[in-house]
């Protein structure tokens, strides 16, 4: 007969012993396992949510990855593919672009629980993080490489992270930061427990929906899929948190709030134009509004509460956001088109128009009459008054542009002097974040202060497109053609 | 629309550009595992923060300050081509088997009859190995956070997760020769020995020593060039065929089969010191130098292989540390190195 897992699992564990070659505070130095304040033996009451053997796993997994190629195999043949909304392929190319390398860090984060973690048990969770991650980055790469052959697009799979294309380097700003530079704890705190447990989860539920609805079956198929190892091993946040509760809540509660904070801003980038812009119109199911309410708000509000944290202190100004930033985001996304490496759908026909002001009331007063402008050169044939001949000014946290993280078209200047230096954020919230951990970010040039300082050249757009990587098979264009303008012409 | 997806479809690619001129189809292996480090740009700080940041710090000592020279580090290849899909497969299959084992040989009573000898080696070696092997898991993942390709990061993964499959095999079997000998099993506890028994002791040291060691060189070489084969080969391989000797063919056949993890990260490991080794004139020498620096920590624990493994009736200790030492030696002469002279 076998044992049970729960049989042995308690002395598979029992890993602790007491070094006597070596001084245990340099093998597990507190600046990689966080444990900072926290007394050595409280990580004693680190209990980990979730139990998997191995055997259970490599078990698992294997019917898992059978499953996807089930699907995928069935699917190439029938040139699902060809049949899709260009539109649509617009979201699969900016998660793909702005999330496979993310999956291969999130192996190195994983690793570092693996090996710095300041518990043995936690230590032991990160190899099963280790693998998850590995499936996921080489799932993206082999959904992706098989799209090659019919958009060259899809090569920024795996180009993206090593370029200098804006988006991705603000995507890898803040990745860079709390997979790869932070210490196991904060990163609990800030991956596992807000991006993976919140934020991803939305990402992950919300493009498998629409891409099912789009008729995208095999990449619906493998969000999901991989959404279910994402909901396992998210959990390890929460122990941590627990015991940092215990010990020094303060420091949860500022590194939750700062990812809290500078995750919003990423996913009003990668994910509100998706949802609200790229998804067709009868394919959406819910508005980027809707999920963050739903699947975000409600969500980090009971974490927070069942923990005993505060709401951020910005909670107010982080939901007045949620109707208008990523609007914003869009405008501008679509407005430099050329630097993005796919192409935007503007998603403003008088139909979609229609959706955006049922879904935001204050839609049309805060941005239609930009787009009325744009629509208008259209119709007169001036496309080039329509596109950027500068660059847009950068947040010196976020590295997105500068306008409209709080409210559409806000003027207001937030900056902060450090040892000397003037640093320009997008919101008073990023601002805040600067002030109270500004080692972090300073003398860290965003793209356009490496304009600025020459690095680029020549100092112009086409030389910044250059410096960026982006190629003419990729460079970003309307994705209709400017259709959806000409439909105006009649009403 | 149908004529936007046939416009690009003439601009398609065959596979990544970041192949180059590969000359050839890549294999599923290569499309998944390729160029996925983003932080060796050239000229560019590792992470995208600023260069005072501790993850650049770290990255740029630890990493790119070392001595090794590689033109091209994506040039390297696993020889058994590892992807997850065809880890977890085969993993599965080998767990499959095991599982087999161990309800085959409980029913059989395999425990209640092992002998005082084979008991006291069980006791005394396999149980506490666990710790042995989370030492590896900790220093396998190192290999990888730090590793200057996804090629050799890769690598690294896999043989952290082989190392966790060994604790909880180990934790398994010492939980069912509880379950069947009690105290026999219990005293003085597998911690004791791993601390305390001074045949462990070496390995213990070698364990704590190679935590310490965090240039990328050598981790790798004290990880996977000493401590890690050395140690495969005395607590893994060779105890086996004590089992084997002794009478506890559970435990030689688990065994067994956990030194096939242990053979395909060898087979990486070498392919990696071969791939080194021709990249540069230097690299021999550099890491002939890290080895030589061990060379105390490695003598050590092989001189203490033969009191670890001492049973009656298996093979006598000073032709187990013949063994091992030949088989280590064995290893590394084909690359042109040789074992530390300590
Ligand atoms: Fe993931
Ligand atoms: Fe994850």
């Amino acid at each position: 007969m076998l044992l049970n897992r729960d049989d042995w699992y308690e002395t598979s564990r029992d890993l602790d012993w007491t070094f006597s070659y070596v001084d245990p505070n340099e093998v597990f130095p507190a600046s990689w396992s966080g444990a900072g304040d926290v007394p050595a033996d409280a990580w004693q009451d680190w209990e980990e949510p979730f139990r998997v053997s191995y055997r259970d796993y490599v078990r698992i997994q294997r019917e898992k990855e059978g499953g996807v190629k089930a699907v995928g195999n069935a699917l190439s043949r029938a040139g699902v593919f060809e049949k899709l909304d260009p539109a649509h392929l617009a979201s699969a190319h900016l998660h793909l672009g702005g999330t496979c390398m993310v999956e291969q860090m999130a192996i190195t984060m994983q690793s570092r629980f693996c090996r710095f973690a300041p518990t043995p048990k936690w230590r032991n969770l990160g190899v099963f993080g280790m693998l998850d991650e590995t499936r996921h980055a080489q799932l993206d790469l082999r959904f992706a490489h098989e799209l090659l052959k019919v958009d060259p697009r899809f090569d920024w799979t795996l180009k993206a992270f090593h370029t200098n294309e804006w988006g991705i380097r603000a995507v890898k700003a803040f990745f860079d930061d709390i997979m790869l530079n932070a210490d196991c704890v904060e990163a609990a705190l800030a991956v596992s427990l807000t991006v993976e447990h919140g934020f991803t989860n939305m990402q992950f539920v919300a493009l498998a929906a629409d891409a099912m609805a789009a008729g995208d079956i095999n990449w619906s198929n493998l969000l999901s899929s991989i959404q279910t190892d994402e909901a396992r091993h998210a959990q390890q946040g929460f122990p941590t948190l627990a015991v940092l509760m215990e010990h020094d809540p303060e420091r949860a509660q500022q590194a939750i709030d700062v990812a809290f904070w500078r995750s919003t801003r990423l996913f009003q980038t990668l994910t509100g134009p998706a949802m609200d812009y790229y998804t067709p119109l009868e394919q959406r199911k819910m508005s980027f509004k809707e999920f963050m309410l739903e699947w975000i708000v409600n969500h980090h509000e009971r974490i927070l509460e069942d923990y005993g944290l505060k709401k951020p202190w910005y909670w107010d100004d982080f939901l007045r956001s949620l109707e208008t930033a990523h609007h914003s985001m869009h405008l501008g996304m679509w407005w430099y088109r050329p630097t993005l490496f796919f192409k935007p759908n503007a998603g403003v026909s008088p139909a979609e128009r229609e959706w955006l002001r049922e879904k935001y009331p204050t839609w049309e007063r805060d941005f239609g009459y930009i787009w009325d402008q744009i629509i208008a050169n259209v119709q007169a044939g001036d496309v080039p008054a329509t596109l950027p001949e500068t660059l847009p000014v950068l947040c010196n946290v976020t590295h997105l542009p500068i306008g409209g993280a709080c409210a559409p078209h806000e003027l207001a200047e937030h900056k902060s002097e450090y040892k000397g230096k003037v640093y320009r954020f997008d919101s008073h919230i990023s601002k805040w974040c600067f002030d109270v951990d500004p080692e972090r970010y300073a003398d860290h040039p965003t793209v356009v202060d490496r304009f600025l300082a020459g690095d680029i050249q020549p100092m112009d757009l086409p030389g910044a497109l250059a410096w960026m990587g982006i190629t003419p098979d990729v460079m970003g264009d309307d994705v209709y053609d400017y259709a959806w303008a000409r439909e105006y012409v009649n009403a | 629309m149908t004529e936007l997806a046939s416009r690009s479809r003439r601009r398609g690619l065959k596979t990544w550009s970041a192949f180059g001129d590969l000359g050839r189809r890549p294999s599923d292996y290569e499309i998944v595992t390729h160029h996925m480090n983003h932080t060796t740009r050239p000229g560019e700080q590792p992470l995208e923060m600023g260069p005072h940041v501790r993850g650049n710090v770290w990255l740029r000592t630890h990493r790119d300050g070392m001595r090794l020279v590689v033109p091209d580090w994506d040039a390297f290849r696993d020889p058994d081509a590892v992807t997850y899909s065809t880890y977890v497969t085969a993993q599965d299959d080998q767990e499959t088997y095991v599982e087999g084992l161990l309800e085959r040989f409980d029913e059989a009573g395999h425990d209640e009859g092992l002998s005082d000898s084979a008991l006291g080696l069980l006791r005394r070696v396999l149980a506490p190995s666990r710790f042995l092997a989370h030492g590896l898991q900790m220093l396998s993942s190192y290999v990888q956070q730090l590793a200057p390709s996804s090629y050799v990061g890769n690598c690294a993964t896999f043989q952290t997760a082989d190392q966790l499959r060994r604790v909880q095999l180990a934790a398994y079997r010492t939980t069912q020769l509880r379950l069947t000998r009690g105290t026999e099993m219990t005293e003085p506890g597998e911690r004791w020995y791993w601390e305390n028994d001074p045949a462990w002791q070496p390995i213990r040291k070698a364990v704590e020593r190679a935590l310490l060691e965090f240039d990328w060189d050598r981790a790798f070489v004290v990880t996977n060039l000493v401590t890690k084969p050395l140690t495969d080969l005395i607590t893994v391989e060779r105890l086996g065929a004590q089992a084997e000797a002794v009478g506890a063919p559970l435990d030689a056949l688990i065994l067994q089969n956990l030194y096939l993890d242990c053979r395909r990260s060898r087979r990486w490991t070498f392919a990696l010191v071969s791939f080194l080794v021709a990249a540069d004139p230097g690299n021999r020498a550099v890491l002939q130098e890290h080895l030589d620096s061990f060379g105390e920590l490695a003598r050590g624990v092989l001189d203490a292989a033969g009191r670890l493994l001492e049973v009656s009736g298996g093979q006598p200790p000073q032709a187990i540390v013949d063994t091992v030492r030949s088989a280590w030696c064995d290893m590394l002469a084909p690359h042109g190195l040789t074992a530390p002279r300590g």
